[in-house]
């Protein structure tokens, strides 16, 4: 066990380089941008060119922003799920978050025939299908909620978080065969996810709602400790298993299920953060865990970010493609490496 | 001895079984081919006997050429075509015909011959009210989906020929229907690279339908509508600069530079901002890439599928910060639409380019063309 002073140094070089990606994604872009422009424009002053202003206040800032809420949350709930069903191949989509999310969606830009004129005006506006997405991961969570009450065993739940995933995967597939050419094109750019379109109203929306996850997972980090002993041994401790699981379900339905509304369903990050913080911290305790995914989760998620803008080119790259392609070869270094998995 | 005769018999019998399959000798008849002007995808020859249309570009990059001989009924029994040299053998005069794409229906309504169409995958996205009455009627039945063509149906419908697309030539549907005799003959329309070798296609049913003078008369007039309509745009003094396509998540999609749509601008003598970039398919740029560079553009044209200023600042707020969304210059395609919602800019669209031509040229040199209306492009309100 390292001593925590050695975390104290870890957390404050991770916080600088936090510090540093946050200001290298928005000073990096498809235009170029000179640091004093972006420097003058985060400070409010003139900048040389007025699209710059905009581009820089209303474009990137929000997108980095967004890069950090959705890489820590994801590493978050990520962690949280791989705690509460001691697997570690558990993500937090594993309730079947994103394939709720994903039926709401789909419902409501493939099924867009299905709800006539109506709906028209509504489906055109940007908050129906972060409404949907959100309604969609809530109802497939609240399935699965209502079976973990009657289930004992928390691997049982795991399943039907899988069972009920594969019902709305099918569903989709019935909605994407009778959907059209532009209905299809468009659900699947929300597949792609994107992290570049939120406004700042939207962004304070987001942050509301992912301020409530993080603080229950953070009221849940003695709890998490405690399940890593086994549910058995958690219950002669005095922990409330019940109640536990469903505060951290909770959290975890909060987080990824509005980054997943607003942002689509990002792959890999998830799964792979608390891997990569427990290698490289070498501990399995959540009170140094938990801050450190945080850390990590933003600061690859920036990375991944200003890759995927392929700077001072008119490319982009989806965000989704990136995630996995960097993130990969690195987790599986680091378990190569270490010879062991920390878990 | 007797042995022998009969074993020598009974082989001699046996050859004179095997069916004769060689075709009749057409080496006396000499092929012409038939010009056309643009189109590169297919071709069009002749024997004092049958027609052959060969398909060369049925889909970007087709690795094969399809041949198709069209035989007169009354001359089909006298003479013996080698089967194994095409890919169809195509009975004329077809009195039943399906197609699969609303790019095929002008020509046949061009060419009087819509009576013949007897099934359409997606009826609800024709726009021509002559075919709609047709589907209204119950002439032309509902075939489901290009991808997924309802065979049973189709094959019920008894057509002589079926005209497909294949955007890479694997289509399990048409396979199928392959199969089972009815010859499909790919058009390739839309892999053309311009907008007159697009509408050069009216020939492809010109031939099918034994009437190529009416299809050429037809597209002559096209052509010659085109080119003057070039000619008038040249004299402009002014050159709007033109932003193009919309934001998905936040990316940018909009036409290459080579694409027929920026022909089609670079025609009606219109400054495309993005008229030097090359490649396939359409440019997907982010936001900030466009924004820098079109910020300030005079006009917007074909915003995607938005219908609406509204619709496109809900979709995107960065929409709304353009000059064109702020001086309302957006003009899209996507309202003018048939009686169940077809788009007839996608339907009409490649076989007019002079009509798609003169919107362009009334949109960006309004002093041009007075007593012209729009027929694709509205106003976006």
């Amino acid at each position: 066990m390292t001593s925590l002073k050695t975390y104290k140094i870890s957390f404050l070089v991770l916080t600088v380089l936090l510090v540093m990606c946050f200001f290298t994604n928005i000073s990096l872009g498809s235009v170029y941008i000179p640091l004093k422009d972006v420097f003058n424009s985060l400070t409010g002053s003139n900048t040389s060119q007025e699209s710059w202003n905009y581009i820089i206040i209303n474009y990137r800032l929000p997108k980095a922003v967004t890069a950090i809420l959705v890489g820590s949350g994801l590493g978050i709930s990520g962690l949280l799920m791989q705690t509460l069903f001691r697997n570690p191949l558990a993500g937090p989509f594993v309730l079947g978050i994103s394939s709720g999310a994903s039926l709401g969606v789909a419902t409501i830009i493939l099924g867009s025939g299905l709800f006539g004129s109506v709906f028209a005006a509504f489906l055109m506006s940007k908050w129906s299908v972060v409404i949907a997405a959100s309604l969609g991961s809530f109802l497939v969570l609240f399935a699965v909620l209502i079976t973990s009450l009657k289930v004992r065993d928390t691997m049982a739940i795991l399943i039907i978080g899988l069972m009920f995933a594969s019902i709305t995967a099918s569903v989709v597939s019935v909605l994407s065969y009778f959907g059209s050419a532009e209905q299809l094109q468009q659900y699947i750019f929300w597949g792609f996810g994107s992290l570049g379109n939120l406004s700042w109203h939207e962004l304070l929306i987001f942050s509301i709602i992912y301020s409530f996850g993080l603080i229950i997972s953070i009221g849940s980090i003695k709890s998490l400790n405690t399940l890593l002993l086994g549910e058995n041994y958690a219950k002669s401790l005095g922990l409330n298993i019940k109640r536990s699981r469903l505060a951290i379900i909770i959290a975890t339905s909060l987080l990824a299920g509005t980054i997943t509304a607003f942002a689509g369903p990002i792959a890999f990050i998830g799964l792979a953060i608390p891997h990569l913080t427990r290698q490289i911290f070498n501990t399995s305790n959540h009170k140094i865990l938990l801050p450190a995914v945080f850390l990590f989760g933003s600061i690859i998620m920036l990375v991944c970010d200003s890759i995927s803008q392929v700077p001072n080119s008119d490319l982009t790259l989806p965000i989704n493609a990136i995630t996995a392609l960097i993130g990969a070869p690195v987790i599986i270094w680091l378990l190569v490496r270490k010879r062991k998995m920390i878990f | 001895m007797k042995k022998t005769i009969l074993i020598v018999l009974f082989f001699i019998t046996l050859i004179a079984c095997k069916k004769n399959t060689k075709p009749v000798e057409i080496s006396n008849q000499t092929v012409t081919e038939i010009p056309l002007n643009y189109a590169k995808g297919f071709s069009i020859s002749a024997t004092n006997q049958y027609k052959i249309l060969t398909i060369s570009n049925p889909w970007p990059n087709a690795d094969k050429v399809y041949k198709y001989a069209l035989v007169e009924d009354s001359i089909l029994p006298k003479i013996a075509l080698n089967r194994n040299e095409f890919d169809g053998i195509v009975t004329l005069p077809i009195n039943k015909i399906v197609v699969t794409s609303t790019t095929h229906l002008p020509g046949l309504e061009l060419l009087n011959a819509e009576n013949t169409l007897v099934g359409f995958p997606g009826t609800d996205f024709i726009s021509s009210e002559k075919i709609r009455a047709l589907v209204d009627s119950g002439n032309i039945r509902e075939l489901g989906k290009n991808e997924g063509i309802n065979t049973e149906v189709l094959l019920a419908t008894q057509p002589e020929v079926v005209v497909g697309f294949g955007i890479d030539g694997k289509n399990k549907s048409l396979e199928t229907i392959k199969k089972s005799g009815i010859p499909v003959i790919f058009n390739g329309d839309w892999v053309e690279s311009s907008p007159l070798a697009k509408a050069e296609w009216i020939k492809f049913f010109g031939v099918l339908f034994n009437k190529e003078q009416q299809a050429d008369s037809i597209f002559n007039r096209i052509k010659t509508d085109y080119l003057e309509a070039i000619k008038l745009a040249k004299n402009t003094q002014t050159r709007p600069t033109i932003l193009s396509g919309a934001m998905h998540k936040d990316i940018w999609y909009l036409p290459n530079g080579t694409s027929t749509e920026a022909q089609l601008l670079e025609d009606a003598h219109i400054n495309y901002l993005w008229s030097d970039s090359k490649g396939i398919g359409s440019l997907s740029l982010n936001f900030e890439t466009v924004f820098a560079k079109a910020k300030d553009a005079d006009i917007w044209l074909s915003p995607s599928n938005y219908t609406s200023l509204e619709s496109l600042k809900n979709g995107n707020p960065h929409h709304a910060t353009f000059k064109a969304f702020e001086t309302k210059n957006i003009y899209s395609f996507t309202n003018t639409t048939g009686a169940t919602g077809g788009v007839l800019y996608f339907e009409l669209g490649m076989t007019r380019p002079d009509l798609v031509l003169k919107d362009l040229i009334k949109i960006c040199h309004p002093e041009l063309l007075k007593n012209y209306d729009l027929y694709f492009f509205k106003r976006l309100e």
